[in-house]
């Protein structure tokens, strides 16, 4: 409660007190945005973190040995990131609900386990030291990019790549029907996800002095799962309200102490089940569903 | 001509889906498209846009070839459809779902919409514009039902959202998979001035539905497939006059002489003397039932798919449910065997509440459902899905030699007893369907469609074994397209249309009847 | 060589133990259970505390948390499953309800301490600890160079007789059958009379006595029992088992776990150790791609 009462009595001392937390806030809602494109497009893909790691490793790794400057290394990590999206996602187009939720699962651990923790340009599980980093004006080119990221898709889901994803979401034949080339706008989503997760890795790197190896794997992947469902995937703002939601959670429930853990998994079954659409939910998914899952609206039985 | 389809072919393992057709529609035209179920109209239609893969045959759009073309493909040379089960997006306001169907006519617009918002509202609300006046072509008023979900809409509105949706694509050719289904008498009314008045503004339309009446009155030409065959094609007179497609929707077992396809007239269309007449000879209903249904109503969302029906059976009775399809029988016999719940009035059986009561639990108390479309379990043997059946009961010994006389009286079960039920016929699979449905020991039996997509000669073997269990004290609900069938075993009958039960009577009147022949039993 | 081909045939037997609870989840519900790997670590972790904690005899505490595993298994159907099926949620919110469960199991036993909520739960915080020397039977022989342990040996024929119970059961029992036809075709079962809830329940007790069984064994036998035995070494590789074997089959998932224990130990063999795990999430990658439905699966093919 104390974190809360020094937000509305102090706003200036809570800023610089919570710099680290606030840039992790916005780091967490580009990630969360990530999920959001592939959740709109009807995608379940988990490979967030590890297009994470590959923005992250190739802008420090560029800092350290090329001395590019920041944006530079940062941009070169985003396309990168991007490449990587499309070399994942083009295999993956038919994959549809949990089976391409693994197949990115496999992604990430392969290239965590394969590449990250194994190759000693990226120091192994050691992870790698970044001195360029600055912890506390990164903060601004930080929030500036989550306001941008949101904007831009904001204004994405208005528009017809917006108005096809939806379609694909609730009903991928359906949207063949109107003519909507269904695997080229599913391959976009992804690698737009890719690169927004990329940025997003590229950003956090530069926040903290160390590249941590054992960041990029599923627990990752299922914390950012958990900002995008747990907001509500329906529309932009929702992943931002759940990645800001569940990262002061536990500085919100501080009292809790140990419990944690305990705490926010309570919370995250009772929101979820009271609230399956999300906290700002709205749109369903149109994953594989299970046959005898009941149809939530159904119209008139087959007659032919 | 707009579209030619030559010797289209399509299979699924050993069922010849699509069997050769060959087709051409004029520009301009209405052209029908019939058949009993299972014919493979809906197949036809998969493949010609692009949803499964031609097998052999070629198919063109005027000058543009359409095999080997996928689905979106199709969709941008112009080919708009609906979808027997309305596909709409649900979730997507009634509005949206017509701007997503513009997709195809617009152009991308990704970075002027970050760049000048101005320009992009103007555009946006003429796409709203563009999208409120094709609704109105459609027949829905967009003030009403533009913003409302697509889910939420009413279901005679949700089907002209279809078309609605359709016509932004600004085909060429506009398929209609069933629109009119589980509509009442004026709303197909509608649905077919809509159909006239898009064909005369030049849109080439082909429809699909099983409504006779609709397809007779509307259609310029209409083709019948039956078993993946075109085995008519003509003008409506030629066709539902044609012996072959009576056949075909009749069925063995019409001795008596029939002189159009059934359901070429409505029931409404006969004289109400006649019809006033057949309702006072009708036969009483049983003073003590062990079914009794009041007042029931079923819902699907928006869809009042059963209104206020009402019917008693007496224990040893057959009685017979007949009507078109879409008219809710199955819907009835769902909710009788507790797998949906009604939205108001009164089921009991033999002091069971069915209304509330779990699915487990009625089949305990002695009713069993066979359900439409067989619902075997293809992945288990013959004989599994037999010990299954007796799943409910306690009585171990008694189920066993139960299913030895199963397999007795269905000798063609016990031949292929160690068989994966997957690998039997269609009426092989009706047989198990049945032969489960006994197991259950059930005081009332509910039959549902057992003739579907079988051939003749599986009907004639189906109705003697239904005959053979009712003259073993079972009491039967059937539910049959096959009306002259079912009225032939049925000591009575109700008739159900778009939800509500019109006539009942003793079997023997309901065959007589001149309302009901004509609906149902082509003259 | 040899050693590695026993290591193998070892640490497959607990991929297939594990996965066979995974697989029977999904060929009935449709739906990835997330809370199993925690269920996994539970069974470990009580099996210590049981033993260390209130000094009771190894049998015993084998015994009770086998228990507790299946319990757990109610649980989660209670809790995370069947509010969301009558509610008629989406299907995606499952994983996010199993996700909350786990995170509480593992907080619970992190947290477990004497005088704490959590005491009677009590191993050793994150601490990984192994069973005292002496708790149960550990005979070691040396054949032909190779080195033979008891507890390691005893996996091999307690895996088989289980999967052949199993498969047994399946088969020829009338519940084994309620439980296949609810697998195929829930509309049929619940018309022949089966009630469709039960047999779920069922399922998930089953599926977590397994999976809690595969955690006594994995942390018996390689002395490694903490809140992350089964996030790090099962819960990931569970997939690329179930995907390997074929969602929703069970002799798939018992194949799929010994080709998974084959693949990590020849790569380890071939290219050393550090990319052992990664080698397994390119097999599983590939399969998806190749053929989503695994050995044993069935076809996907949505109707129009």
């Amino acid at each position: 409660m104390d974190f809360l009462i020094q937000l509305f009595t102090d706003p200036v001392g809570f800023w610089s007190s919570h710099t680290l937390l606030i840039s992790q806030i916005a780091i967490n809602s580009i990630l969360a945005s990530s999920m959001f494109v592939v959740l709109y497009s009807g995608q379940l893909s988990l490979a967030a973190p590890g297009f994470m790691a590959v923005g992250a490793y190739t802008a420090v790794l560029m800092s350290l040995y090329l001395h590019t400057p920041l944006a530079v290394n940062i941009a070169a990590g985003t396309a990168l990131a991007g490449a990587a999206g499309v070399v994942v996602g083009l295999p993956v187009l038919r994959l549809r609900g949990v089976f391409l939720a693994i197949a990115t699962i496999g992604f990430i651990e392969a290239l965590s386990l394969g590449v990250i923790l194994n190759l000693p340009i990226t120091g192994e599980g050691l992870g790698l030291k970044n001195p360029d980093a600055d912890p506390v004006g990164g903060i601004y080119p930080v929030l500036i990019s989550m306001a941008v990221v949101v904007f831009f898709l904001w204004r994405l889901t208005k528009g017809r790549l917006g108005y096809a994803w939806t379609a694909i979401r609730q009903d991928e034949l359906a949207a063949l029907s109107q003519g909507i080339d269904v695997p080229r706008y599913k391959l976009i989503a992804f690698v737009l996800s890719a690169v927004l997760a990329g940025y997003a890795g590229g950003l956090e790197s530069h926040l903290n002095f160390f590249v941590d190896p054992n960041e990029y794997g599923v627990p990752r992947t299922v914390q950012v799962l958990t900002f995008a469902v747990l907001g509500g995937s329906g529309n932009v703002i929702g992943p931002v309200v759940g990645a800001l939601f569940l990262t002061t959670l536990p500085f919100v429930f501080q009292q809790a102490g140990d419990y944690i853990g305990v705490v926010s998994g309570v919370i995250l079954i009772l929101v979820i089940i009271f609230r399956p659409q999300g906290i700002i939910g709205r749109g369903g998914f149109a994953f594989v569903r299970p046959r005898w899952w009941p149809r939530p609206q159904v119209s008139a039985p087959s007659t032919g | 001509m707009l579209l030619r389809l030559d010797k289209v072919q399509r299979h699924f393992g050993g069922v010849r889906a699509v069997d050769g057709v060959t087709l051409d529609v004029e520009k301009g035209a209405i052209q029908g498209l019939i058949g009993p179920n299972g014919a493979g109209k809906t197949t036809l239609v998969n493949v010609i846009t692009g949803y499964v893969p031609f097998q052999a045959g070629i198919a063109w759009l005027e000058s543009d070839q359409l095999t080997g073309l996928p689905a979106h493909r199709v969709a941008g040379l112009g080919i708009a459809r609906t979808f027997q089960n309305i596909r709409l997006f649900k979730d997507l306001s009634a509005a949206e779902n017509v701007i997503v169907g513009m997709h195809s006519r617009r152009r991308d617009d990704t970075l002027a919409q970050l760049g000048t918002l101005p320009a992009f509202r103007r555009d946006h609300r003429s796409r709203v514009n563009e999208a409120h006046r094709l609704m109105e072509v459609a027949g829905l008023d967009p003030g009403e039902v533009g913003h409302r979900p697509a889910g939420t809409l009413p279901y005679g509105d949700q089907r002209r959202l279809e078309i609605a949706r359709a016509l932004a694509l600004q085909p060429r050719l506009l398929i209609l998979d069933e629109p009119a289904a589980g509509m009442n008498p004026s709303e197909k009314q509608g649905i077919r001035e809509l159909i006239e008045r898009l064909n005369q503004d030049g849109l080439t339309i082909l429809l699909i539905d099983h409504d006779m009446q609709l397809v007779m009155g509307v259609c310029t030409r209409v083709a019948v497939l039956n078993f993946g065959r075109k085995i008519a094609d003509g003008t409506p007179q030629e066709v539902s006059t044609d012996p072959g497609v009576i056949k075909a929707y009749l069925g063995t077992g019409s001795e008596r002489e029939v002189t159009s396809a059934p359901g070429a007239t409505g029931v409404e269309e006969v004289a109400e003397e006649v019809r006033a007449a057949a309702a006072t000879k009708r036969s009483a209903e049983p003073a003590t039932a062990i079914l009794e249904v009041r007042d029931l109503s079923i819902s699907y969302g928006s869809v009042n798919a059963v209104r206020g029906a009402s019917l008693r059976i007496a224990a040893g009775e057959v009685v017979a449910l007949i009507g078109a399809n879409g008219a809710g029988k199955t819907t009835i016999l769902s909710a009788l065997s507790g797998l949906i719940r009604p939205s108001s009035g009164i089921a009991v059986f033999d002091g069971l509440d069915l209304t509330t009561a779990k699915p487990s639990a009625i089949v305990r108390h002695g009713l069993a459902h066979v359900p439409e479309g067989r619902e075997i379990l293809g992945r288990q043997t013959v004989l599994e899905n037999l010990e299954l059946a007796t799943w409910a009961r306690r009585d171990r010994a008694a189920a066993t030699a139960d299913i030895a006389t199963v397999m007795k009286r269905f000798p063609i079960l016990a031949e292929r007893k160690n068989m994966r039920a997957g690998t039997l016929s269609g009426g092989e699979a009706q047989m198990l369907a049945i032969a489960r449905g006994l197991l259950a020991k059930p005081r009332l039996l509910l039959l549902d469609e057992p003739s579907l997509g079988l051939a003749p000669q599986m009907v004639d073997e189906v109705f003697a074994a239904i005959e053979e269990i009712h003259r073993d004290g079972t009491t039967i609900l059937l539910v049959e397209q096959n009306a002259l069938r079912a009225l032939g075993i049925a000591d009575r009958a109700y008739v159900l249309e778009t939800g509500q039960i019109l006539l009942s009577g003793s079997g023997d009147d309901l065959l007589h009847n001149p309302a009901v022949r004509r609906a149902y039993l082509g003259g | 060589m040899g050693q590695q081909i026993l290591n193998a045939i070892f640490i497959g037997s607990i991929y297939a133990l594990f996965a066979v609870g995974y697989t029977l989840v999904f060929g009935v519900l449709d739906i990835l259970n997330l809370a199993h790997s925690a269920v996994f670590m539970l069974g470990a972790a009580v099996t210590y505390s049981i033993v260390v904690n209130h000094g009771q005899s190894f049998w015993l505490a084998c015994a009770l948390a086998i228990v507790v595993a299946a319990l757990m298994g109610l649980v989660i159907e209670y809790v995370c499953l069947r509010p969301l099926r009558r509610r008629r949620a989406p299907p995606i919110s499952a994983l996010i309800s199993t996700i909350g469960l786990a995170l509480i199991i593992v907080a619970a036993v992190e947290q477990g301490r004497p005088g704490t909520l959590f005491a009677w739960l009590w191993v050793d915080g994150a601490n990984s600890v192994s069973l005292p020397p002496g708790t149960f039977p550990n005979p070691t022989w040396n054949v032909a160079g190779l080195t033979l342990e008891g507890t390691k040996l005893a996996i091999i024929p307690i895996t088989i007789a289980l999967m052949l119970l199993l498969g047994y059961v399946m088969r020829y029992t009338q519940v084994g059958r309620g439980l296949r036809a609810v697998a195929e075709n829930p509309r049929a079962a619940r018309l022949m009379g089966i009630d469709v809830d039960r047999m779920i329940s069922l399922t998930l007790v089953i599926s977590s006595a397994l999976g809690g069984l595969a955690g006594i064994l994995f942390g018996v036998a390689l002395g490694d029992i903490s809140p992350y035995i089964g996030r790090d070494s099962v819960e990931v590789r569970g997939l690329a088992v179930i995907v390997l074997g074929g969602m929703g089959s069970i002799p798939g998932a018992v194949l799929g776990g010994y080709l998974l224990g084959a693949i990590e130990v020849l790569a380890v063999v071939l290219l050393g150790s550090n990319v052992r795990a990664g080698v397994a999430f390119a097999a599983l990658f590939l399969m998806l791609v190749l053929r989503p439905q695994g050995l044993f699966g069935a076809q996907l093919r949505e109707r129009i």
